[in-house]
């Protein structure tokens, strides 16, 4: 008996090894990993509490692909679902995550990657090269009613091979310089005991709890109530260099409070421990509140860097007036950018200066945004034959006034957007204000039916240029490329950055490509977004360093964060006797504007 | 010569006699007279204006550019810095009691919006987020409100009551087909369709009121049925008759005049509705197109800020009192009508 056990055990280690052994590195690629960047979360954190904030629906869907998948929630999910491996927010190299060791394959299409074994479901199953096979199976399948994960899964992400049960490679469908190809490939598992793939799947699964890697499962929903996270305390990651110090409340506890002025009163009822102050009146206005002058309610304001998502006005080439480069300058100069930042926004924004900033070296920061001057507008209105203006003082030519609609979708903007109107009326410019919902603007904005459309589109981490500017984008429904952009010499220069696997080349062309972009003068920019303003009780801590220079958030809103805040048990039970006692701190305001003006 | 119907002399009087519904029904006609002349109270032009011995009146018409007053520009005059330079000269201007367009955006050095009210600056009810006056905007919001009510009340009243009157006095299959018609376009939810239709399309002034004209003239239908119904059956209808009247005659020159008194009766309540509905259009952001002024507008803005309270004190007070007017006069009205007290139904 002892023997056969030994025997057993003799063949199963050989036989493991074996299989470890029998994949090879093709030549000349060995693995890499990254321990070398620092930390950046504080060793102060504690593991404890509960964090108490809300949604403002209650999600159609705990699915993480298919119909309805893409709302707020899964910013949460989004937010606790590892991939392949991190990305270290201050080097933006790699970092490991359930792959402990990566290589590079030469064609700078593939990257192999050697799994950690430690790395286990939420059922406790080991997480395997299986589970990333079935990943494409699952992103590429019909039964999960996704068009973009399919396509994602078809045509970016071409293939995901297992080598053994512990080595998976991913190749991309183009090749890319080493920096840049990581972040198509680390793709993130899907456990493939969990999921029956069939016609029935969408709606089956609809409010099953997905087994997940990270750090968090949901442990309880009451639909329609709130949904709540548990930390998991033996998480196989809790010693991964990256992951230490962070994910630290126990619980996370999600009401649905459906209007943001009634989660304020909660807030201040201590009933949520964070909220996300950004908007003027909430930061400015709202901290008179005495808890927040006694010193119970702290805040915190700062910038960061990293990517400016383009904010500004989108002018669509195709239109008969602005097809005219003069027209388009004109109008550059009669918005009063400056004006609406120094008063509408309090000063508190900086000028955005061209559309691709906060991309490092692959920004071009020779480019100044064009500034709001009359003689000018004036200069460049005249050069397309517009001199005289009509009795309401609007210019006119052959009876034609230079009126031209500026479409948008949110009502917030509305405070921004009567400024440029006011103040583009004394270029004798008049721009019609059409607010229509934003699904129907954005629509609107695909179907290049726009004059003026103000947009603002998510960033990548390096810039990309194809969808928005190629003209195989052009003059058709359903692409990006709003401005109908249709240069040759911009096609050029995109197919050859397209095609390059060289950092230094592609950093090059990129300068030149937004340098003609900028020329044509089709984005108006308009403000950056790059700040985030939070209040919290004072029970919330934080690391004393804010995070890092691309840090989004440090307490609220949540997905945003680096989590790497926590809880102080002992200060919550404190603080709140010490409110029954009518005690009075100093109150905290922390502004730190290091990464404010910034490029 | 005129001759009052001594039943109207009477109806008048009694209506005079309810203090509360009379003087509302006069600071009523007053302010609707005054939003017609609005430009001259609350308008960022001046009224007159003298310059080197020439005089200007740019309320109304085309812009004056700032060059033609001595200033160095081509769009609009600033009436209110031109005041300041006009200062320790012999020219000089008259501005109106609110210096202010309802969308000019003003602002006050060193100081962000909204501001609160103040006398030195001439914002007596303050200004809004982006720092246009809620005097303003709350009189030109206003003057939007009434009139768009007044048509809509007019148009819904002059298809509800033919409409009405002919199925009361046609009857029959006309009546049957009508009543069926209307019980189901009655039940299309109407705000749905303002939402889709805003949601597709920037509504403007005359689309809303098409699209309320559409869905709202139902209502008066019922009523003038049954009124024409009862009507027809008395002496005088089969007098006229006898006497070889047309049935276009007997309905509007006979049988009209008789059922007067329930559209008079229901004329206040349905201006109040009218402005409502419109008010609850903008708030919920399917109404008129910014920056149109509009009360809607304002009532969200102030429930956006309520940290300044003078925006939402503003138009609810200013609401309240013009709704409070209306039902006042809405009241004497019905109760000057009541048959009750003067008809002489035997």
């Amino acid at each position: 008996m002892n023997k056969f056990i030994t025997l057993t055990f003799v063949l199963l280690s050989t036989l493991s090894q074996s299989l470890y052994a029998s994949f090879s590195l093709p030549a000349g690629v060995s693995w890499e990993t990254n321990t070398a960047d620092p930390i950046y979360a504080s060793p102060d954190a504690e593991i404890g509490g509960t964090l108490r904030s809300y949604l403002r629906s209650f999600p159609l869907t705990l699915r993480a692909a298919g119909p309805d998948s893409n709302g707020g929630f899964a910013t949460y999910t989004g937010a606790f679902e590892l991939s392949l491996v991190g990305l270290h927010p201050e080097s933006l190299k790699p970092v490991p995550s359930l792959a402990s060791h990566w290589a590079y394959h030469p064609d700078g299409k593939t990257v192999f990657f050697k799994l950690d074994p430690r790395a286990r479901w939420s059922d406790g199953k080991q997480v395997t090269a299986d589970d990333y096979v079935f990943t494409q199976t699952f992103n590429r399948s019909k039964h999960i009613v996704d068009p973009f994960k399919n396509d994602y899964f078809t045509n970016r992400i071409i293939n995901i091979k297992k080598h053994d049960d512990f080595v998976v490679s991913v190749e991309a469908a183009s090749a890319k310089p080493k920096e840049e190809i990581m972040f198509n490939v680390a793709v993130s598992p899907t456990p493939e005991h969990f999921h029956i793939l069939n016609e029935n799947w969408v709606r089956s699964y609809n409010w099953k709890i997905e087994p997940t890697t990270g750090p968090y499962d949901i442990t309880k929903v009451r639909k329609g109530k709130y949904i709540r996270f548990t930390r998991k305390l033996d998480w196989w990651a809790n010693d991964n260099k990256y992951f230490k110090y962070r994910f630290n409340p126990k619980t996370i506890h999600l009401k649905v409070i459906r209007d943001d002025n009634i989660a304020f009163r909660h807030f201040l009822r201590g009933e949520l421990d964070v909220f996300f102050s950004s908007a003027t009146n909430i930061w400015h206005e709202r901290s008179k509140h005495k808890l927040y002058k006694n010193g119970y309610i702290h805040r915190v304001w700062f910038y960061n860097l990293g990517p400016v998502s383009p904010q500004g006005l989108y002018m669509n080439q195709d239109d008969e007036l602005l097809s005219d480069i003069n027209i388009r300058k004109g109008i550059a100069h009669s918005l009063a950018v400056d004006k609406m930042i120094e008063t509408v926004m309090r000063g508190e924004y900086a000028r955005s200066q061209h559309f691709y900033q906060g991309y490092g070296d692959y920004s071009n920061n020779n480019l100044k945004a064009p500034q709001f001057d009359l003689d000018k507008a004036a200069k460049y209105f005249a050069a397309a034959g517009w001199v005289k203006r009509g009795p309401d003082g609007i210019l006119v030519k052959n009876d034609n006034r230079l009126s031209i609609n500026l479409s948008y979708g949110s009502e917030k903007l509305t405070k921004r957007l009567v400024v440029f109107k006011q103040e583009a009326k004394k270029a004798g410019l008049e721009l019609k204000l059409e607010l229509i919902d934003s699904a129907s603007s954005f629509k609107k904005m695909m179907e290049k039916k726009h004059q003026i459309a103000f947009g603002n589109w998510s960033t990548g981490v390096v810039p990309s240029y194809w969808s928005m500017w190629h003209s195989d984008n052009a003059h058709k429904p359903q692409t990006v490329n709003i401005t109908n952009m249709d240069e040759p010499i911009l096609d050029e220069l995109i197919t050859s950055y397209r095609d390059s696997v060289s950092k230094q080349e592609r950093v090059k062309l990129g300068l030149d490509i937004q340098q003609i972009i900028h020329d044509k003068n089709v984005f108006i920019p308009t403000l950056k977004g790059n700040m985030n303003r939070e209040a919290y009780w004072r029970w919330m801590k934080y690391p004393e360093d804010l995070g890092t220079s691309r840090t989004a958030a440090l307490l609220a809103p949540i997905p945003w964060t680096d989590w790497t805040f926590w809880i102080d048990v002992a200060g919550k039970q404190a603080t709140k006797d010490a409110l029954s006692d009518g005690d009075v701190f100093d109150p905290v305001t922390i502004i730190d504007t290091t990464y404010k003006a910034v490029q | 010569m005129i001759t009052v119907n001594p039943i109207t002399l009477k109806q008048w009087q009694r209506f005079k006699s309810i203090k509360r519904g009379y003087w509302s029904a006069l600071i009523f006609a007053a302010l609707l007279l005054l939003t017609v002349f609005a430009e001259l109270l609350v308008s960022n032009r001046a009224l007159i204006v003298s310059y080197e011995g020439n005089i200007y009146l740019p309320s109304y018409g085309a812009i004056i550019p700032g060059k033609e007053l001595g200033l160095d520009y081509d769009y609009e005059t600033n009436y209110r810095d031109l005041k300041l330079v006009f200062k320790d000269t012999d020219n000089w201007l008259l501005l109106p009691p609110i210096p202010f367009d309802p969308l000019e955006n003003h602002f006050i050095d060193g100081k962000f919006p909204p501001y609160a009210p103040s006398l030195e600056h001439r914002h007596y009810l303050g200004t809004d987020n982006t720092g246009r006056d809620i005097a303003a905007r709350l009189i030109y919001g206003f003057r939007i409100a009434i009139w768009f009510s007044l048509l809509l009340l007019f148009f819904n009243y002059l298809i509800g009551v033919s409409v009405g009157s002919l199925m009361g006095f046609m009857g029959g299959k006309f009546d049957l087909f009508f009543q069926r018609l209307i019980e189901i376009w009655s039940n299309i939810p109407f705000l749905y369709v303002i939402m889709i239709i805003a949601s597709i399309v920037v509504p403007g002034f005359w689309t809303l009121i098409g699209v309320m004209i559409i869905f709202g003239w139902m209502s008066m239908t019922w009523y003038m049925r049954t009124a024409t119904y009862k009507e027809n059956s008395r002496d005088y209808v089969m007098a006229a008759r006898a006497i070889g009247a047309s049935n276009i005659s007997i309905i509007f020159r006979h049988i009209m005049p008789n059922t007067i008194s329930i559209m008079v009766t229901f004329i206040p309540f349905s201006i109040a509705s009218g402005i409502t509905a419109l008010t609850a259009l903008d708030y919920l952001g399917f109404g008129l197109p910014p920056p149109t002024p509009s009360w809607g507008e304002l009532l969200r803005q102030g429930t956006d800020n309520l940290d300044a309270p003078w925006i939402i004190a503003s138009v609810v007070s200013g609401m309240t009192l013009i709704l409070v007017m209306v039902t006042y006069i809405g009241e004497a009205i019905r109760e000057a009508f009541d048959p009750k007290k003067f008809t002489t139904y035997e």
